[in-house]
């Protein structure tokens, strides 16, 4: 049974990618592309089922291994992905009405949109960290055209930097990954299991210390490329702002989780043989940085797209500093973070989407009244919004908070004593307030106001409001309860990171 | 072979090597876009031999399967596809560059130094036949990384992509003898099509742009 679930995951995206090559109507392409999302979806809740109730799957020749942490993982890829599918139907649709896009390219879209989700599930599953390599360079891959879909110049740009800069991230994490394989080469001369992480991971304690922190410091930076740490994140916001708002939420909500997952992996690994506080300090270090960076960069943006991008980095940030910082709140915190990311940031650009198509500018200044022109997107962009202020009802509060308070009380990792451990939470605390400030001003200020006489009023109902309130009340609900599942999956999964 | 010992073996591997780190250099130093594309060419042909020498020392079947493809895909494919971006877009000579030609050799010496030392504590567990070739591997990365900032056409920063692909097959030859067969086609095979996306970006480019000099994209701004 779990067999033909691996395989569903791999084969549903793959197969409705190349079918989508062949159909020329787009009523044909939204209900094959739903489908096959709703076999992901269906395949991801039994894998996690059974990874709950009979601890980790391997299967094909030990080449896939889903344990709790890849289940979280999937999870994310399912519920964002099926949101997005939702959207597609009627964002796509209104794309080749209005004849931005030519209704033949509409199957090269999402032919490169399965890809995308391919590489994506390939890299949570594989267990091999080659594998993994070559599934995440393949999502730069996917994606490039994605974002320049537009082909405007400055979409055209926004591509070229994306695929440069992320490729040649990618190389160096490669060099990692090759690093990894020197050292437990020497340990089990077995060529072909030798990147298994779960050879790895049995025998970590064996491997040659200095190797591993030069191979985590090479994947840190490479994979990192790909979150959008500052310093390396110059493309995120160029890409976010360019791509078409429901690729803008995958890349967002996903492909940023996805990167993160290929650094805890590794990391898992590396901290067994080293002090986690090696590790532990250059992810909490980076994410600070990232945070403060990233806050700032929020204060001086007029592009509301551009906004959400800074957003995903200070969120991002924030998440390094929960694994970096570690222990079980820590770990906690971060993966609960990601999960509560993946979904507002995801609403917040559907709702991006919505204003971009009815007002036709990207200028925070030139978008009012949103209220009362677009109410279901208003609300939409106010709940996410609110949510990645992390205000209290919502769940990035909760995470927000954990994070925080293994800050407080673990400190930073690397000891700076206690001065070290009040400046860091005073000075997050600080960059959280003017992020929230910040945000929050700019979003206020897109929802009330007079409309512009230019822009038609109302919003008929779609199919894409459906995943609007489908993803609204998701994050309203996690505020409240966490489902048990869920919760047990999010521990599971943060034990299997704390280790020893 | 009986005159083929490892010590000469060893020394024979050395100087492949060697020479896909002076072809770095002659990368770096060169302004004609079809030169560096010759010099990629060649330097994938150097890296296809060394690791075939390798192969044959070791007994190691699958490297024979990539050194194979190196010369295919490396060699003779994408140098292709490259000059035929180059004839239709009608750009001879790199001619904006961020480090003129003597501080850029400058920096790359220095950074042949630092790939040298960071792999110095690492070096001694390493294979008796390629233990100089993980810190020449490491010295083509970085210098691959630092061309792509020096240079600004999207042809030479693509060449510098790929000649940093060239340094981490060369590491994975010499660290552990290749790596697995499947990890070893999945990077092909990004290779290649990261390649032929940028060709056909580099045309896009053009068309929007009228230049291929990457300077000139600058319409994205904070």
């Amino acid at each position: 049974m779990t067999t033909i679930a691996v395989a569903v995951l791999l084969c549903a995206p793959f197969t409705a990618g190349c079918w989508s090559l062949l159909i020329r109507s787009s009523q044909q392409l939204h209900l094959v592309n739903l489908g096959s999302m709703g076999l992901l979806v269906a395949a991801e809740i039994l894998l996690a089922r059974t990874v709950l109730t009979q601890g980790s799957v391997m299967v094909f020749d030990e080449m896939v291994y889903i344990d709790a942490l890849s289940s979280v993982i999937l999870f994310i890829i399912g519920t964002v992905g099926l949101a997005c599918s939702l959207y597609m139907r009627s964002y796509m649709d209104e794309q080749v009405a209005r004849g931005t896009i030519a209704p033949h390219r509409l199957n090269l879209f999402f032919f490169l949109f399965h890809m995308f989700l391919l590489a994506m599930v390939l890299a949570t599953v594989a267990n091999s960290l080659g594998v993994q390599w070559v599934a995440i360079e393949a999502t730069t891959l996917a994606t490039t055209f994605l974002i320049a879909f537009w082909r405007r110049r400055e979409s055209l740009e926004a591509g070229w930097k994306y695929l440069i800069l992320c490729s040649v991230g990618i190389s160096l994490a490669l060099f990692g990954v090759v690093l990894m394989y020197y050292s437990s080469l020497r340990v089990l001369g077995d060529v072909n299991s030798a990147l298994n992480i779960t050879q790895l991971q049995a025998i970590a304690t064996q491997l040659d210390p200095h190797i591993l922190k030069l191979a985590f410091v090479f994947l840190f930076v490479g994979y990192g490329t790909k979150v959008g740490l500052v310093p390396m994140h110059s493309w995120l916001p160029d890409a976010y702002t360019e791509a078409p708002a429901p690729v803008a939420a995958m890349l967002a909500g996903v492909l940023e989780t996805v990167a993160v997952y290929a650094i805890l992996r590794s990391r898992g690994i590396v901290d067994q043989a080293v002090s986690p506080e090696f590790s532990g300090s250059l992810l909490a270090l980076f994410g600070l940085v990232s945070f403060a960076i990233a806050a700032l960069f929020l204060l001086l943006q007029h592009n509301y797209k551009r906004l959400l991008a800074y957003s995903s980095i200070e969120h991002m940030g924030l998440a390094m500093v929960g694994f970096g910082v570690g222990g079980p709140i820590g770990v906690f915190g971060g993966l609960f973070h990601l999960v509560n990311h993946a979904f507002a940031k995801s609403l917040a650009f559907f709702a991006a989407g919505n204003i971009h198509r009815r007002y036709k500018t990207v200028e925070i200044g030139e978008v009012q009244g949103l209220a009362s022109v677009l109410p279901g997107s208003a609300l939409a962009l106010m709940v996410a919004g609110l949510a990645l202020a992390a205000l209290p009802p919502f769940a990035l509060f909760a995470s927000e908070m954990q994070i925080v308070t293994a800050l407080g009380t673990s400190g930073f990792p690397g000891g700076w004593g206690a001065q070290g451990v009040g400046g860091s939470v005073l000075l997050l605390l600080l960059c959280g307030l003017v992020a929230f400030a910040g945000f929050l001003y700019r979003i206020t200020g897109m929802v009330w106001g007079p409309a512009p006489q230019t822009v038609v009023q109302g919003e008929p109902w779609s199919a894409g409001h459906l995943s609007l309130l489908f993803l609204s009340l998701l994050l309203a609900g996690l505020g409240w309860v966490l489902p048990p599942p869920l919760h047990q999956l999010l521990e599971t999964a943060s034990t299997l990171l704390v280790g020893r | 072979m009986s005159w083929l010992t490892p010590r000469i073996g060893a020394q024979l591997v050395d100087l492949g090597s060697a020479m896909l780190l002076l072809t770095c250099f002659a990368i770096v130093a060169q302004r004609r876009l079809s030169a560096c594309v010759d010099l990629f060419a060649l330097q994938s042909a150097f890296l296809a031999m060394t690791a075939t020498l390798v192969a044959f020392l070791t007994g190691t079947r699958h490297i024979y399967i990539a050194a194979a493809l190196t010369v295919v895909v490396k060699s003779v494919v994408i140098p292709h596809v490259l000059r035929r971006v180059i004839e239709r877009l009608n750009v001879t000579r790199e001619l904006v560059m961020n480090v003129n030609v003597p501080a850029s050799l400058l920096i790359c010496g220095a950074l042949v130094m630092t790939a040298f030392i960071i792999t110095q504590p690492i070096i001694s567990f390493g294979h008796l036949l390629t233990r100089n070739s993980l810190a020449i591997a490491l010295a083509i990365v970085l210098i691959g990384f630092f061309t792509m900032i020096a240079r600004q056409k999207a042809v030479t920063q693509l060449i510098a992509f790929l000649v940093m692909e060239n340094g981490l097959f060369l590491g994975a030859t010499a660290a552990t003898y290749g790596m697995p067969l499947i990890v070893e086609l999945g990077v092909f095979f990004d290779v290649l099509i990261a390649a032929l996306i940028a060709g056909i970006y580099t045309n896009r480019l053009q068309d929007a742009f009228d230049s291929v000099d990457t300077s000139r994209l600058s319409e994205l701004k904070e």
